[in-house]
């Protein structure tokens, strides 16, 4: 589809306009980590604020496991089952985190999750074990040179691989699709089989029972539900699919540092999906972390896909950017200036905005438009209602 | 070895040594803390834009004492140009918290207290951002401390001064001397003035103190606007100690410290929160002191902090001398 957009009469704008292949690949795997954010965070009104952590350990875990550092695990270890192994690592480190958080509430919920991923953030970083360097993180090594599988564990032709440069090479078609495109699909995937199971819970009575923790926790206990166990449960389970997100991002990375993995940062990108894409509606979060990054590719070079910069340099010629306009300032600079690796202003902006206008985000103010989710309204809307 | 670093440690010259430290980093955390406590206390609001505004406070100061003090400044006329800075800071940094409170924060008091963290999170992002774009004009590097602020700095408070045995830092005096005064002048607001009185009643009970005439919404600007201006004379401060210095990181450096010493003193009281930064000022240098000599791990410090602000909520969930209702428990 992109490569088709790009040779199109539209290229130009095309490459302006959207993200490239391998932000998308790190929309879908970042997205997961949103949406398991979310599923704490949004449907039991607990702030997770060191979310971080699970995403991290299954990022950590996956790179260690392929170094061989890992005890009874070795380089060969298939990917699917390393997946497997940070989310369970994560979950319990949910538990024992749980265990003693679930006693708090509120903003001092926020403070001891916060807390603790601090303290594994300091921790991983100072030791020297998980990486020759470890300010600077992991990387897989010469043990692992070939790319990670997803599919069935064992049989090749079920598997791929992913990453840039180790993604296995497809012919479907007539196209060929590249490596970035493979992992694309592959860790879409994952993530979809992820995203149904967190929906799958959310619309279980387990799920309801969360929701009323949210909405008033006080008549949830007097009903006679044990909330700390279902808090707890829903925290494990999150934390699973935070690690699953996080090995994602390691096996397509093949690299990872505590600043972008164990860092409160992270979770605080975490939240800014949410909040963008919609608090407490799963789904949402996935598009406003597409949103958020749409946005910084756009507005800022970082992203090697275009943006605005490199496309009003060739529309405005060079003439135009020499023109000054005040003192020593050319249109150029100005450009330069404003638009050159400072998309989180814009972004800081537009979430601003929608903090203040759009409390639901984008989900949650288009569901209510339609009044209900989608898969709801819309065969309601094609086929009359049919009540 | 442990037990002979720990006699080491005991001796009266580094003991000393580390308790005068400890005093210093807990003037630096009361200060940096001081204003997130009075905002949180009164409105509920968990500022975390506070960390980016000391940063600005940070940037503002050194600005400020950059073009003021030249190469031949005495240093009596630098100690004083630096006090005006702080005023001027402080007095700039309140308009603009009350500029924020009024077009920004006061649209969201009806809605749950997640909204503000998220609002002023939001803020944090444009602030630093403006910031970076704003040294990217003047070729500062955004990562590194500005130099040319920490020049500024007179020559004796780089030199270390003999009290008895024990070998401590011009600076380090200097810090709780400015600490001290914080402290002080906070608590005679509060307690002393009309104003503190209606900012201490607001705490207890906002519907009560508004029906009794007092004009909640105000105190409010206030209140917030005041706290800004607190973290902006911190920033001030911290532009003239080398392991801070003004530099973009410098937001997120100070964001977690204080929320660890607001935390642990228990959310909304000024008394805690001094209390708090005693605490872990004085875990930071002792920690500090054994990474430097004993123990080879460079997070120790850190590690630490957070550890007490674990191990608090653990043992007394409300905080030191925290009230059980602040704070949605």
């Amino acid at each position: 589809m992109y490569h088709t957009l790009l040779n199109s009469p539209v290229s130009a704008e095309t490459q302006m306009l959207l993200p490239t292949v391998e932000t998308m690949v790190g929309v879908l795997y970042f997205g997961l980590f949103a949406i398991s954010f979310d599923f704490i965070s949004g449907y039991t009104g607990y702030l997770s604020f060191g979310h971080a952590v699970f995403y991290g350990t299954g990022a950590y875990t996956v790179i260690l496991i392929a170094n061989g550092k890992l005890p009874l695990l070795g380089p060969g270890t298939p990917f699917m089952l390393s997946l497997l192994v940070g989310g369970l690592i994560a979950i319990a480190l949910a538990i024992l985190v749980g265990l003693v958080s679930f006693r708090l509430s509120g903003v001092y919920f926020a403070m001891i999750t916060l807390g603790f991923a601090q303290v594994f953030y300091v921790f991983v970083r100072g030791w020297d074990y998980v990486a020759t360097n470890p300010r600077d993180g992991p990387a897989v090594g010469p043990s692992h040179a070939e790319g990670f599988q997803i599919g069935a564990p064992g049989i090749d032709q079920l598997s791929l691989s992913i990453g840039v440069l180790t993604g296995d090479e497809v012919a479907l078609l007539g196209s060929t699709l590249s490596g970035t495109e493979v992992s694309y699909y592959m860790i879409g995937l994952v993530v979809l089989v992820c995203y149904f199971a967190m929906q799958r819970v959310i619309h279980s009575p387990f799920g309801r029972v969360m929701i009323a923790v949210r909405e008033n926790e006080e008549r949830a206990v007097a009903i006679g539900y044990n909330t700390y166990l279902y808090k707890l449960g829903a925290f494990a389970i999150s934390g699973f699919f935070a690690a699953v997100a996080g090995g994602l991002f390691a096996g397509f990375k093949r690299s990872a540092s505590p600043e972008n993995s164990f860092y409160f940062l992270v979770t605080g990108d975490a939240l800014l999906a949410s909040i963008i894409g919609g608090f407490g509606t799963l789904a949402g979060s996935l598009y406003g972390h597409l949103f958020d990054e749409t946005v910084r590719e756009f507005l800022s070079k970082a992203g090697q896909g275009g943006g605005l910069l490199p496309y009003l340099r060739a529309l405005l010629g060079q003439e135009t950017l020499d023109a000054t306009l005040v003192g020593e300032t050319t249109i150029g600079g100005l450009i330069d200036l404003l638009l050159n690796g400072h998309a989180s202003l814009y972004v800081g902006l537009v979430f601003v905005l929608f903090v203040l206008y759009v409390p639901d985000g984008l989900l949650g103010t288009l569901r209510a438009r339609v009044g209900g989710t989608f898969a709801d309204a819309l065969p309601a809307k094609l086929w009359g209602d049919s009540e | 070895m442990i037990l002979e670093a720990l006699a080491e440690f005991l001796t009266l010259g580094e003991l000393g040594g580390v308790i005068v430290n400890g005093l210093a980093k807990s003037a630096l955390y009361v200060m940096i803390a001081s204003g997130l406590t009075l905002i949180f206390g009164l409105m509920g609001v968990l500022n975390f834009a506070h960390g980016s505004l000391t940063m600005v406070g940070a940037y503002l100061g050194g600005l400020l004492m950059v073009v003021t003090v030249t190469g031949g400044t005495a240093p009596i006329t630098r100690l004083g140009l630096f006090f005006i800075a702080i005023v001027v800071v402080f007095a700039l940094l309140t308009v603009l918290g009350g500029a924020i409170e009024t077009t920004i924060i006061r649209p969201l008091y009806d809605r749950p207290p997640i909204y503000q963290i998220l609002l002023t999170f939001g803020l944090t992002l444009v602030i630093e951002e403006i910031v970076r774009i704003v040294l990217g004009i003047y070729d500062l590097q955004p990562l590194s401390d500005w130099q040319a602020a920490l020049a500024t700095k007179p020559q004796f408070l780089r030199e270390p001064v003999a009290l008895g045995p024990v070998s401590a830092g011009w600076l380090s005096l200097f810090q709780i001397l400015l600490g001290t005064i914080t402290v002080v002048s906070i608590w005679a607001f509060l307690t002393k003035t009309r104003y503190g009185l209606y900012i201490r009643a607001g705490s207890e009970d906002t519907e009560m103190a508004s029906a009794l005439g007092i004009d909640v919404r105000q105190v409010f600007t206030v209140v917030f606007a005041l706290g800004i201006g607190l973290a902006g004379a911190a920033g001030t401060l911290l532009m003239w100690d080398p392991t801070w210095g003004a530099s973009v990181p410098l937001a997120a450096e100070t964001l977690l410290p204080a929320f660890i010493v607001v935390i642990v003193g228990g959310l909304g009281t000024f008394r805690g929160t001094v209390v708090a930064a005693l605490v872990v000022g004085m875990a930071d240098a002792v920690t500090t002191w054994w990474f430097q000599n004993v123990i080879e791990f460079t997070g120790l410090p850190e590690l630490v902090l957070f550890l007490v602000l674990v191990v608090t909520l653990i043992v007394r969930p409300q905080g030191l001398f925290g009230v059980e209702e602040v704070g949605g428990h």
